[in-house]
């Protein structure tokens, strides 16, 4: 385990057992197998118990007919064996019942919990790349429906499974009953069969048709809970009211549509069945009253036809849960196919020591296969110096923090870290020494020190709050209710976006980083406490290196040396001033920005 | 057990008119619908009609009668009584069998005559084929039943949340006045398509049993009612408690596990770059652990119940077998009435489990109709008078006299304010935030109702006439730019939704957004939600003053946005606003000196009322706090005043 990946929580549950199966040939079962194999144990005793139970529900039906038939319509009969092994039976099977059932579902679930947790295991090593590339909401639906149908059939189709044995053994059982009988009881059955299958390929599209209009219509009227001020302003209430009621009205045409579906084909599922019951009580009735076989067998013969039916109803539900299985098993397994693009080479070696001086050598990048965003990148940070990088929005700015860190790799040339190029460098020690705090300040809804403490989760209360005192956040968050504790609301919105970043700085500053990485982070602070933060900054700004990606002058304004960026190059260097006097695209790039910085102030 | 549905009724959004093209845009080939389901999705889709046009009537002043079961449920009742009566019969009809059966075994089978049987079977049949019918009738019936009524109220509700004012949204969480629309529906509709029709097929179905096995072997039954059902009842009884506790914590839990997933990945950059990958999996371990255990014990309840309740029933009838069997030897019960009582003690069981398990549907349909019902009954603070009057063009003279005003009795926000704003003019609100400058913007929209004065729109107080037409000639730009689910066309036109696209266009462009709608390939039809194309803060501020640019109202109120613009985009929406403000009276909160410069004049707002009120350089002869606020921005560099151009 890397010292640089510290771990403060504890937790008693392991880590997965297994992984899948690697070779992206295999089908599917094949590839979940490893997966399934740690649990075989529990599979083997569960489907042991199925066995018995299977034995139990086909001999019940049996015995009813020896009692009805040796004790009952015989003279000197004594039923009390009989019930008693009745009643013995059915105990046996409702525990084997137990057993069986509570073992298979336990076994999915842990299945289930492997394959979460192996989930966000790979998750948490893929590369930037895949982020920038896959919406988060398409990994969630993954980790959630996927997984759950993953898990239902794990559960479902040994059950099924069972259900067909058992029809098995019922048939052997009612054939040496009576041939003629069992054919006229197996009549009905291609009948539930083609019916059940019938209303599942009906309703189970509909039940989707159904959520999504749900869906829609709870989307229109999320958007007139947000909106209510436009809809308002615009004297709209009408239009948005017939709005939804057609929404309301689509809805009830498809729910209609699947009502119907239900109502054509499940009282069929249900008659078919029933009909063979009247056949049976025809044709049995006939053969007893002739003789042929007895009052009893008839009774067995009325409730195997019931036990034969039941599989049938949901052999096709397994089917398709099977086809569902399959298709989420090729979303999991192709998400965990992806491989992480950026990796540790074989022989990378820890950055051990504070980085002295860093460099970009002809460095080029392009995102996937955009137009090229860094097309010949030159640049020295020296220890201990605070060096801004300006440059038009898009001109690549944020990128060069980023490939620093390296969430990406270059395309050509080189950055090194006191010569040493970052891509022969474990990624975490790397991380370790360079804390990059981004313009976005995403908080976690946690409370405020968990956000702080972010990256060192075991911190003490004291180094938060000095991270929080250099990043100015000290006073607002003491002056909220429960300070520290404050829990941050959903993505962080109920913060300032000033007090957003300046919590996110303190993430960043409270390790104490030799190198600090700020990628417009103080965009939305307010000028006069932007400058006591750098104030903060600048007591320790000998021992610390500082990248600063900016907008406004006044965070220039606190640099040693500014690069200025342009069309995927470092055009010109040197001090603020410097600039200004020589490099005409830098004075027309600050022309627009003199003069909000000049506006902040007056708000009120 | 009937399975059908997506598996957890998750993934609603899917399957959107939409969805069917995204799968390029998630990164990843195969995205939304299950694709085995698509082809039968499409193919029902395909026979839907066209809607009619809803027949919706908006009026702000109606009031709402009180939400009860009976009210919901009157217009339905002829209906109804339909439905009942199919139940009835379907749930005769299908308690025969076992009747049949004891009839063909003793006068059929006991006595040797095949043709009692085989009538007795052809009865059988047919009643199955009978019961099969009413079944289908009353299955399509409830549920058009329940469809129509739910249709009516989910139009209602909503209708009645457009009639409350802006603060009722501002004061109410919007999840829960969601979920009232969604899920309390939802609970309602389960009452409405399940509920009652079990309530009357089972209970029908027991008080049948009973009478039957009572008529068949009083003995028997009595034996049955005191001795197996209540262990039948405790147990399932058990059951649901146990499995409803243990649902909602699974539930909890694995939204738990969600919860902490879509952090981890909306974190993921962060969590990258702070090396705290590791700690993040063990704590996920911990959450999806406590899932699995949580689904565990669900499983082990089920696991239990089924079985016990199994055995229960078997037993039962084991129990049944020996007494019913000494009485058979004893010549007081026949074979037939024996099997027959054997077989309904099968039909007898299922119906209570039935009812047991019905009375969390009833729970929490009662609940759900008690909570619309309080929804309903909020009354709207700002009332349309009855005898409200068309407000006639106006030219856009506002004038507040003597205007008060409380959010919570005791502490005015204004108190005797009076201001006149003369049809063109641009008035600028500035103050320190909490000093009503919104409320008095507020109060000439009639968003809020004055507590005291009166707010006077071309002579004409805003009391007396239709809200709507007194909105539609008084456009509001709130702070934050919503944008609906929609083109960028849906919604620059939202205030006048016949407009052209060239009319469309030309707001577009005025606006300055002309760069956006040549970047997109559908121009003015590009969605612009997650879909669609992504814009920018700035973007979408430029679109809301585009929709208020279109709308052209006479008198425009307009509240600044705090939010954070990058140095371009606040450059273009200062040239956009000076557009869209030409030739309107403007009413501009302002939270920037350099947007107050722009106004003809400028109200200070404070301590409930107008501080200072004048032109900009009459505020700065005055040398109060405007003048104080301008020195400090000359010293930070700000530049002189500019002059709004004026065409």
């Amino acid at each position: 385990m890397s010292p640089w990946e510290p771990v403060a929580a504890t937790t008693g549950y392991p880590e997965p057992v297994a992984g899948v199966d690697p070779d992206p040939e295999r089908s599917w079962m094949r590839r979940l197998a490893p997966m399934v194999r740690p649990h075989r144990r529990i599979i083997v005793v569960a489907l042991l118990a199925a066995l018995i139970a299977m034995g139990a529900q086909v001999a019940l039906p049996r015995i009813v007919m020896l009692t009805v038939d040796d004790a009952l319509t015989s003279d000197d009969g004594n039923l009390v064996p009989y019930v008693a092994l009745m009643a013995g039976v059915a105990v046996v099977r409702g525990i084997a019942t137990f057993g069986y059932r509570y073992g298979l579902y336990g076994a999915a679930y842990r299945l289930e919990y492997d394959l979460r947790t192996l989930i966000h295991r790979h998750l948490g090593h893929l590369s930037f790349s895949f982020y920038d590339r896959v919406q988060s909401g398409q990994i969630i639906s993954r980790a959630n429906s996927d997984i759950r149908s993953i898990q239902m059939f794990g559960a479902f189709a040994p059950i099924v499974t069972i259900q067909l044995l058992t029809l098995i053994g019922a048939l052997v059982v009612m054939l040496t009953i009576d041939p003629l009988l069992t054919a006229v009881a197996l009549l009905g059955i291609p009948g539930v069969f083609v019916a059940a299958q019938r209303l599942r390929d009906l309703v189970f599209p509909l039940s989707w048709l159904v959520q999504a209009r749900l869906a829609d219509f709870a989307t229109v009227v999320d958007e007139n809970l947000n909106g209510a001020r436009v809809v308002k302003a615009f004297a709209a209430e009408e239009r948005e009211i017939e709005k939804l009621a057609r929404s309301a009205r689509r809805i009830r045409w498809v729910s209609v549509v699947q009502i119907d579906a239900r109502a054509r084909w499940s009282p069929i599922v249900e008659a078919i069945p029933r009909l063979s019951l009247a056949l049976v009580l025809a044709v049995g009735g006939w053969r007893a009253a002739e003789g042929a076989i007895t009052v009893g067998a008839l009774l067995a013969f009325s409730q195997y036809v019931l036990l034969l039916a039941a599989p049938f109803r949901f052999l096709g539900f397994v089917l398709i849960l099977g086809q569902r299985a399959r298709a989420s098993a090729g979303r999991i397994l192709e998400l965990l196919d992806e491989r992480p693009t950026v990796v540790d080479r074989p022989g990378a070696v820890d950055l051990l020591e504070a980085p002295g001086e860093i460099r970009f050598d002809g460095v080029a990048f392009a995102y996937a296969d955009d137009e090229p965003v860094l097309e010949e990148v030159d640049l020295t940070l020296h220890r201990g110096e605070t060096l801004a990088v300006v440059g038009r929005s898009g001109s690549g700015k944020s990128t060069i923090a980023r490939l620093l860190l390296r969430f990406y790799d270059v395309d050509d040339g080189r950055v090194t870290i006191d010569g040493r190029d970052v891509r022969d460098l474990t990624q975490s020690s790397l991380r370790h020494h360079i804390a990059f705090v981004p313009d976005d300040a995403f908080l976690f809804s946690a409370s405020l020190r968990d956000n702080i403490a972010f990256a060192r989760p075991g911190a003490r209360q004291e180094e938060v709050a000095d991270a929080a005192r250099d990043a100015a956040a000290a006073d607002f968050i003491e002056a909220l209710p429960d300070g520290y504790d404050t829990v941050v609301g959903e993505r962080g919105y109920d913060l300032s976006g000033g007090q957003r970043q300046r919590v996110s700085l303190a993430r960043g500053l409270l390790a104490d980083p030799a190198v600090l990485v700020l990628d417009d982070a103080t965009s939305a602070v307010d000028v006069r406490v932007e400058e006591q933060i750098h104030a903060a900054l600048a007591e320790r700004r000998h021992q610390r290196t500082t990248l600063l990606i900016a907008h406004r002058l006044s965070t220039i304004a606190l640099a040693d040396r500014v690069a200025l960026l342009d069309e995927g190059r470092i055009v010109a260097t040197g001090t603020h001033e410097e600039l200004l006097a020589r490099e005409p695209r830098y004075a027309e790039l600050l022309a627009t920005t003199d003069r909000t910085a000049a506006e902040e102030p007056a708000r009120w | 057990m009937v399975m059908v549905g997506p598996p957890g009724g998750a993934g609603g959004g899917f399957f959107g008119p939409s969805a069917t093209s995204t799968s390029a845009a998630s990164g990843l080939p195969f995205a939304g619908v299950p694709s085995e389901l698509r082809e039968g999705a499409e193919r029902i889709l395909a026979t839907e009609p066209e809607p009619p046009e809803p027949d919706v009537r908006y009026e702000p002043a109606a009031g709402e009668p009180p939400l009860t079961l009976r009210a919901l449920v009157a217009p339905e009742r002829p209906h109804i009584a339909i439905a009942v009566l199919l139940v009835i019969v379907e749930t005769v009809t299908g308690l025969a069998g076992p009747l049949l059966t004891a009839i063909a075994i003793d006068e059929g089978v006991a006595e040797r005559r095949p043709g009692v049987v085989f009538a007795m079977a052809g009865i059988y049949a047919g009643l199955v084929v009978v019961q099969a019918l009413a079944g289908f009738g009353r299955l399509s019936l409830t549920g058009r039943i329940a469809e129509r009524i739910l249709e009516g109220l989910r139009i209602r509700i909503f209708t009645h949340l457009q009639r409350q004012s802006i603060d009722f949204f501002t004061r109410s969480r919007s999840g829960v006045l969601l979920s009232r629309m969604t899920s309390d529906v939802d609970a309602l509709s389960a009452l409405l398509q399940e509920g009652y029709v079990n309530l009357i097929v089972q209970g029908l179905t027991v008080v049948l049993v009973t009478v039957v096995l009572f008529v068949l072997s009083p003995t028997l039954a009595a034996l049955l009612l005191v001795i197996v059902v209540p262990v039948f009842v405790v147990l399932t009884w058990w059951f649901r408690g146990a499995s409803t506790v243990t649902y909602e914590r699974v539930r909890d839990r694995i939204a738990d596990v969600l919860a902490d997933l879509q952090e981890h990945l909306a974190g993921i950059r962060i969590v990258s770059a702070t090396n705290r990958r590791r700690h993040n999996e063990v704590l996920h371990r911990e959450v999806v652990g406590r899932y699995r255990d949580a689904s565990l014990d669900g499983s082990r309840i089920g696991a239990i119940y089924g079985p016990a309740a199994e055995v229960t029933g078997l037993v039962g009838q084991a129990g049944v077998l020996l007494v019913g069997g000494w009485q058979v030897l004893d010549g007081n019960l026949t074979i037939g009435e024996l099997t027959a009582f054997v077989l309904y003690l099968t039909t007898f069981f299922a119906p209570i489990q039935q009812l047991v398990q019905l009375y969390n549907v009833y729970q929490q349909g009662n609940a759900a109709l008690g909570k619309l019902g309080d929804l309903l009954a909020v009354e709207p603070e700002v009332r349309e008078r009855a005898d409200a009057t068309e407000l006639p063009p106006i030219d856009g003279q506002v004038e507040l006299s003597g205007v008060g005003f409380a959010y919570v009795e005791g502490t005015p926000v204004l108190d005797d304010v009076d201001l006149a704003i003369a049809p063109g003019e641009i008035i600028a609100l500035v103050g320190p935030t909490g000093a009503g400058k919104s409320t008095l913007a507020k109060l000439v929209a009639r968003f809020h109702d004055v507590g005291a004065g009166r707010v006077t729109v071309d002579g004409h107080d805003v009391r007396d006439v239709t809200l709507e037409s007194l909105r539609r000639q008084l456009g509001i730009v709130p702070q934050e730019p919503f944008l609906f689910h929609g083109s960028i066309r849906d919604n620059v036109a939202f205030g006048v939704p016949d407009a052209t696209d060239a009319q469309v266009r030309a707001a577009v462009d005025a606006v300055g957004l002309a760069p956006l709608i040549e970047r997109t390939a559908l121009g003015i039809d590009t969605p612009v939600h997650e879909r669609g194309v992504s814009l920018s803060a700035g973007e979408r501020q430029l679109l809301a003053l585009a929709r208020a640019l279109l709308a052209r109202p006479a008198v425009l109120i307009l509240d600044e946005a705090t939010s954070n613009l990058d140095l371009e985009s606040e450059a273009r929406v200062e040239r956009a606003l000076d557009t869209v403000l030409d030739g309107t009276t403007g009413i501009l909160i302002a939270h920037r000196l350099a947007t107050a410069m722009r106004a003809d004049r400028i109200a200070v707002v404070d301590d409930g009322g107008l501080a200072e009120l004048g032109t900009h350089d009459e505020l700065v002869e005055l040398d109060g706090r405007y003048a104080a606020l301008h020195r400090a921005w000359l010293a930070a560099g700000g530049a002189e005043r500019t002059e709004r151009p004026r065409r």
